[in-house]
């Protein structure tokens, strides 16, 4: 069992510590051969698996009372839900990918947290629902990426669904809903006084293979499967390199709709408006592809940038 | 040996885990009318396609012996869980497995503990088979499959169960028309998500009572996009693929909303009208 981190929930200023881009490719965990999985491999996607190593480094040192995690396998068509049960356990096979995936998890949830995420969303006009079922079966995209940035499970964390409201809306007004659903989620953790990281379950180019290597792992077969759609990739890391988050977000229906990219239901676009859509560079950790898509490991660190922790306080104050 | 019964109905746990919702109670009422027809014609075993079985690599054919488990839906978790004990005809799912890669679609069996069984499956299974009496086949719903590629899929289940002198029901699980509702809505009020849709419905299930699968076929492009057919309609065409690509007619045991969704259970008459 997960042991609960003890928070600081006396903490009147809640803040966002850190947001990072946290993609969900079963394969990183059975590449890596964790015990809770049953299949093993030989390796296989080490740069970006390294990448979240680099990541872990940095949640170690930014030492959150929780993790929130927007995924898209967690699929809401009635509202965005949050996971609102102390503690889950079971076995979550994935359904596309059953051969590398039967992942025994435990995690426990910050439900206060959830449940005031629930309510400043649906204050400001979100059909929101929290998930109250102990038998619940948490989704593969939520434990890839807690696996991969936290392995020791030793952290509480917020599940939140994909309401995929910009497959059914268009694009742009679905991309809105999920700036309310950040903007909800800061007021929540500034609230209820958690130091908050948040991790958008995106991979970036969604264009894959349609066809499985006999060995999975075997990284002879492993490239991206659209260049064009590669080179939507790079462009977008640049530009988030360069802080130009502005101008990522100009492009991002273009992006969303010449590369498939999976950032549509709208994790990354939560994260960066809870984050109040910073121009601060992104720390690349790492790049690689899965079964063809493009996946990329980055950070937005608020309290290196000034923007959260003590000094950003003591700046508040001042300005106040 | 023949098709003996053929069915289309809804994959929404609704009716399942809320049948004291009067609009959701009729769609589960029919049901359990279709449950009935469907043991009278006495099946050895039942071809299952739900929507909700999602894959993306490859065709997935379910080849695990016995399944069993509770599973909670994604989406309606506060009404009720969802247990579920299916028996698989492995024999039947390995030799669809090779036919269909013969045929060109690359297939797969799936037979892991833990597997999630999708919802529409789920609840067509209680409903139709409870108890897990009669063995089932499961193919998946791989997206990048078009309406004729899952009709030939359904042939060649059919075909398979025919070579080994299997009497078939053929079970299709999705909506008619896939809009619905997005917001909080009084459950007893339930209507379909716009009055179009539930012209489109009608439209295509007096199609179907008739046994008119040639006004339905030219039809079906624009219900696909008109009318929002769930997934394309490719569990009906799922159905259309293990009958031979002909009905004579169809019951319709109930029609109703489910939360804006068209959902009917519909039992289709395959022997000649007399």
């Amino acid at each position: 069992m997960a042991t609960q981190r003890k928070n600081s929930k006396t903490n009147k200023n809640g803040q966002i510590v850190a947001g990072f881009l946290a993609p969900h490719p079963p394969h990183l965990v059975y590449g890596e051969n964790p015990s809770q999985n049953e299949p093993t491999a030989e390796g296989g996607w080490e740069q970006l698996r390294w990448a979240y190593e680099r990541a872990r480094k940095s949640i170690e040192q930014l030492k959150p009372d929780v993790l929130l995690v927007h995924s898209p396998h967690w699929m809401t068509q009635q509202g965005h839900h949050f996971l609102g049960v102390p503690h889950l356990s079971g076995k979550s096979v994935d359904p596309i990918f059953p051969n590398i995936f039967r992942y025994q998890f435990e995690l426990d949830v910050d439900v206060a947290l959830a449940e005031a995420c629930c309510n400043e969303g649906a204050k400001l006009g979100l059909y929101t629902k929290m998930m109250r079922n102990p038998n619940f079966r948490v989704d593969y995209g939520t434990i890839t990426t807690l696996h991969m940035i936290r392995p020791q499970w030793d952290i509480p964390v917020v599940g939140l669904s994909a309401n995929n409201s910009p497959y059914y809306l268009s694009t742009q007004e679905g991309l809105e809903e999920m700036d309310h659903l950040g903007k909800a989620t800061r007021k929540a953790i500034e609230k209820t006084g958690r130091r908050a990281v948040l991790l958008a379950s995106n991979t970036l180019c969604h264009w894959h293979f349609h066809e499985e290597p006999a060995t999975p792992e075997d990284m002879s077969q492993e490239h991206p499967q659209s260049f064009s759609g590669y080179k939507w990739d790079m462009k977008i890391i640049d530009l988030l390199r360069q802080g130009k988050t502005k101008e990522v977000f100009q492009l991002l229906p273009q992006f969303i709709d010449e590369a498939f990219a999976e950032v549509k239901s709208g994790a990354f676009s939560w994260m960066f408006a809870a984050m109040g859509y910073p121009e601060i560079p992104g720390e690349l950790h790492g790049y690689g592809t899965v079964i063809g898509t493009g996946n990329a490991v980055m950070e937005w660190n608020l309290v290196k940038a000034g923007l959260a922790g003590s000094k950003a306080g003591a700046k508040l104050k001042k300005a106040a | 040996m023949p098709i003996v019964s053929a069915f289309l109905v809804p994959g929404s746990p609704l009716p399942y885990v809320k049948r004291d919702n009067p609009s959701w109670g009729k769609i589960a009422a029919g049901y359990e009318a279709a449950g009935q027809a469907l043991v009278a014609s006495k099946p050895d075993v039942l071809l299952v396609y739900s929507t909700q079985w999602v894959a993306v690599l490859d065709q997935l054919w379910q080849a695990r012996p016995r399944i069993t488990g509770v599973h909670v839906d994604e989406n309606w978790h506060e009404y009720a869980d969802l247990p579920y004990d299916v028996k698989i005809d492995t024999k039947l799912a390995q030799a669809c497995v090779s036919a269909a890669t013969k045929a060109g679609v690359k297939s797969k069996a799936v037979n892991y503990d833990g597997f999630p069984i999708d919802t529409g499956t789920i609840v067509a299974a209680n409903f139709l088979n409870p108890g897990g009496r009669i063995p089932m086949l499961i193919a998946s719903n791989n997206l990048y499959h078009d309406f004729a590629l899952t009709q030939k899929l359904g042939r060649i289940a059919a075909a398979q169960a025919r070579s080994q002198k299997k009497r078939v029901a053929v079970i299709g699980v999705g909506n008619l028309s896939g809009a619905f509702f997005r917001g909080e809505i009084d459950i007893r009020k339930d209507k379909l998500a716009a009055p179009k849709y539930d012209r489109w419905n009608k439209k295509v299930l007096a199609f179907m009572a008739q046994g008119d699968v040639k006004g339905l076929a030219a039809a079906i492009p624009d219900f696909a996009n008109d009318g929002k057919a769930e997934m394309g309609f490719k569990h009906y065409a799922w159905v259309l693929g293990a009958v031979g690509g002909k009905f004579t007619g169809a019951t319709v045991h109930a029609y109703g909303p489910l939360y804006g969704a068209g959902g009917a259970v519909v039992e289709f008459q395959l022997k000649p009208r007399q």
